[in-house]
């Protein structure tokens, strides 16, 4: 079974701390990253250190500095990343805020856990989206 | 003997005067002091040309004492000098005077007062002359002297008009040559002349004959004149031509009757006649109605009476008569009087009319009450106004709840996520927990509760922040007049913990002239302290230097609040008053993301404009206006 390469965009601590308690519980992921917002995405991405580029980047959407939507418009237009699928979760469920990110070329859209324990199955689900993203 | 020959000169009526070889008055009757008006002493000395109405025309004078001399006596009429008033019309008769040796030893004059005789001849000539115009300028009939005889003596336009003839082709020509030769053959002429003279007048209708040959219808009256001693000196002849009358009489008086009635029975319209001065010289039934006049009580009065005072004074009827005899027609539309005094507004048509031979004989006005129509008018406007003001009204309240919507749905989607943040962690944090006391581990338990802790506070925080916010929009404004300076001392003691903590330079430039404010004083201290809040928290570990600065502007007071802290990226500038906007973690820079959309909801709720101004690492520069008081 194929580990994805994961980097996660979440400028909430705690929220980031489930995430990887969840994601690594689960044994689907490989977190390669962590960062606070678009800004600093950008940086990571950029920095010539970092040679491994994640399979997909899992982002909030409500963030300060650069948010979800400022990076789906501007990692498309950067080529080295724009083909990297970047999937937005957020706990927000409105139809029109889903559209939207979708329209704006988000791969996939997700809504957060009710709360930690829902986690583990919310692992599963994006791996499993991942499959068909990534693989088909 | 002496004193005979002095009380005859005394009494003498007229004024005697003599005068020496070169024309001095020498002596004077008291009677030239009073036809003169000059007394004896300033005549005495004095050359004869002082009399003369022309100041010392002593040409004139020498002339006259000249011809006195060579002929024996010269008498002269004309304007003398009179002291008090001036001159008067006087006779000097001079005759030379020699003594019984037969020398020259100057001259005797006699002066009259002809004043009085002058001024009967003077006015008898203006009225003869004035009838004589006025004969010569009447064209309708056709009026001449006869002599004795029944030679033509005087013509006049008349005559040109109706008999064909003019004054120098026809005088002294026989009055027969007016009479067909019927009348001529059956001495008719003569007959007339003959029975005016016996009965004082002989008047008829009859045909007579024009220069051309053709023949009219004549009323004619021929009148004996006689002088003061009943002799008679001749006949005047009046002559009119009836053949146009008497073809149309019929008819003009049927079709006059015909539209006097009409206009008469016209009650919408005011149509009235004036002649040309403007005197009124019929009513109708519509003019009566409209105005209120009796056709009585109005007759003969200018219709200057329909005018508002300020029109009279500003010479507009007149005005208007002159337009209408101008271009022929004067128009429009303005306020006049009814005879209560009370104002209508008219419409009214002032014509020029003419009589067939082109004379203008008066003007006909024709006068519509527009009152009603106005009103309606008026009142159509007022509604249209009206509803289009409501128009406006409700497109721009259809604007504001759009508006108010959008911020709305805004608000429920960042709320609903901001708020279920904490919540969620508090939860998650809960079953953490919960899972590790299942599994036996504490050492962690710890961290768990205090970030529980914490996520419970934020929660609190938001909803505080949550309520303020929507307190300020929905509370009404508490307006007081407010001291600038109060304002800001008042909010820097509310900040003094956090001054004193961070050892903050502030600085508070007020101008002068900016004095008081009208504004919501929880709400503007509230305000002010979001924005200090702001500028004493994103320092970056620098010493903040802050500087508070108001002036006037405009009639409002412009507040600027500057700091020295990290600055706001320029793509950041329009996001940060967003609600729950937070361009910082929570991490680095604590807050709800609530201090600027408050800061922002209370300028808009005065009025107000908030905007700033920012550079990356220099800092930050916060602006608002509020109306001054």
């Amino acid at each position: 079974m194929r580990k994805y390469k994961i980097l996660i965009v979440e400028n909430d601590e705690d929220e980031l701390f489930f995430m990887k308690e969840s994601f690594n519980a689960s044994g689907l992921f490989d977190i390669i990253g962590d960062v606070k917002n678009g800004n600093t995405l950008f940086e990571w991405l950029s920095d010539k250190s970092a040679q491994v580029m994640p399979d997909i980047i899992l982002s909030d959407l409500n963030m300060p500095g650069k948010n979800g939507y400022d990076i789906l418009s501007e990692i498309r237009e950067k080529e080295d990343y724009a083909r990297i699928p970047v999937v937005i979760t957020s706990t927000s469920s409105i139809k029109s805020v889903m559209e939207k990110c979708i329209r704006m070329g988000a791969s996939d859209y997700l809504v957060k856990p009710e709360s930690f324990i829902d986690y583990s199955s919310y692992a599963e689900d994006l791996y499993n989206r991942c499959n068909l993203k990534i693989l088909g | 003997m002496f004193t005979k020959w002095n009380l005859l000169l005394d009494s003498i009526a007229d004024g005697i005067l003599m005068l020496d070889k070169d024309g001095h008055m020498i002596y004077c009757n008291p009677m030239v002091t009073q036809i003169t008006g000059y007394e004896e002493h300033e005549l005495l000395n004095q050359s004869f040309s002082k009399l003369n109405d022309e100041v010392a025309d002593a040409i004139k004078t020498e002339y006259a004492l000249n011809m006195a001399f060579r002929t024996g006596r010269f008498a002269a009429e004309g304007w003398k000098s009179h002291k008090a008033q001036g001159r008067f019309w006087g006779q000097a008769i001079l005759a030379p005077v020699f003594d019984d040796a037969q020398q020259f030893q100057g001259y005797s004059c006699v002066l009259r007062d002809n004043n009085e005789k002058k001024k009967e001849e003077i006015s008898l000539r203006h009225s003869e002359e004035r009838y004589r115009l006025m004969v010569e300028g009447v064209k309708d009939y056709s009026i001449f002297l006869l002599d004795t005889e029944g030679h033509i003596v005087t013509w006049n336009d008349g005559g040109k008009y109706i008999q064909g003839y003019s004054a120098s082709e026809i005088t002294g020509k026989h009055f027969s040559i007016f009479y067909t030769s019927d009348d001529l053959a059956s001495k008719k002429p003569e007959m007339e002349l003959r029975i005016a003279r016996q009965t004082g007048m002989y008047q008829e209708e009859g045909w007579r004959v024009k220069k051309n040959g053709s023949v009219f219808w004549a009323s004619i009256v021929l009148t004996a004149l006689y002088n003061e001693h009943n002799v008679l000196i001749g006949f005047s002849k009046v002559t009119r031509d009836l053949s146009e009358r008497q073809k149309n009489a019929e008819s003009l008086r049927e079709s006059e009757e015909r539209y006097r009635s009409i206009v008469e029975q016209v009650s919408d319209y005011g149509i009235f006649m004036m002649d040309e001065k403007g005197r009124i010289v019929s009513w109708n039934e519509g003019a009566k109605r409209i105005k209120g006049y009796d056709a009585k009580e109005i007759i003969g009065k200018y219709f200057s009476i329909f005018y508002q005072e300020e029109d009279i004074l500003n010479g507009k009827p007149a005005y208007e008569l002159t337009v209408a005899r101008a271009v022929g027609k004067y128009e429009e539309e303005g306020w006049r009087l009814r005879k209560d005094g009370e104002r209508f507004w008219a419409n009214i048509v002032i014509t020029a009319i003419y009589n067939t031979s082109r004379n203008l004989i008066g003007f006909s006005k024709v006068t519509r009450d527009l009152t009603e129509r106005k009103k309606t008018e008026q009142a159509l406007k007022e509604s249209y106004q009206s509803s289009r003001q409501l128009a406006e009204e409700l497109t721009a309240t259809n604007a504001e709840l759009s508006a108010a919507n959008q911020e709305l749905e805004q608000f429920t989607s960042i709320v609903s996520h901001d708020l279920q943040e904490p919540v969620r962690t508090l939860k998650s944090f809960l079953q953490l927990m919960n899972m590790k006391l299942d599994q036996g581990q504490f050492q962690d338990l710890k961290t768990y509760l205090e970030k529980s802790i914490h996520a419970a506070n934020r929660m609190k925080g938001l909803i505080t922040n949550l309520l303020d916010y929507s307190q300020i929009s929905k509370n009404e404004l508490v307006k007081e007049n407010i001291k600038i300076t109060e304002l800001i001392d008042y909010t820097l003691q509310n900040l003094k913990a956090s001054i004193d903590a961070s050892k903050a330079e502030i600085t508070v430039a007020i101008d002068p002239a900016t004095q008081c404010i009208d504004a919501d004083r929880i709400q503007l201290v509230q305000l002010l302290q979001n924005l200090l809040s702001n500028a004493l928290k994103y320092t970056d570990d620098k010493v903040p230097q802050i500087t508070i600065r108001c002036k006037a502007e405009n009639g409002y007071v412009k507040f600027q609040v500057t700091d020295n802290g990290i600055g706001i990226d320029h793509n950041d500038l329009n996001k940060v008053f967003d609600v729950f906007r937070r361009l910082h973690t929570v991490k680095d820079y604590p807050g709800t993301g609530m201090g600027l959309a408050i800061a922002k909801k209370v300028v808009e709720r005065h009025q107000g404009r908030i905007w700033l101004e920012s550079e990356p690492g220099k800092g930050t520069t916060f602006y608002f206006t509020i109306r001054e008081s």
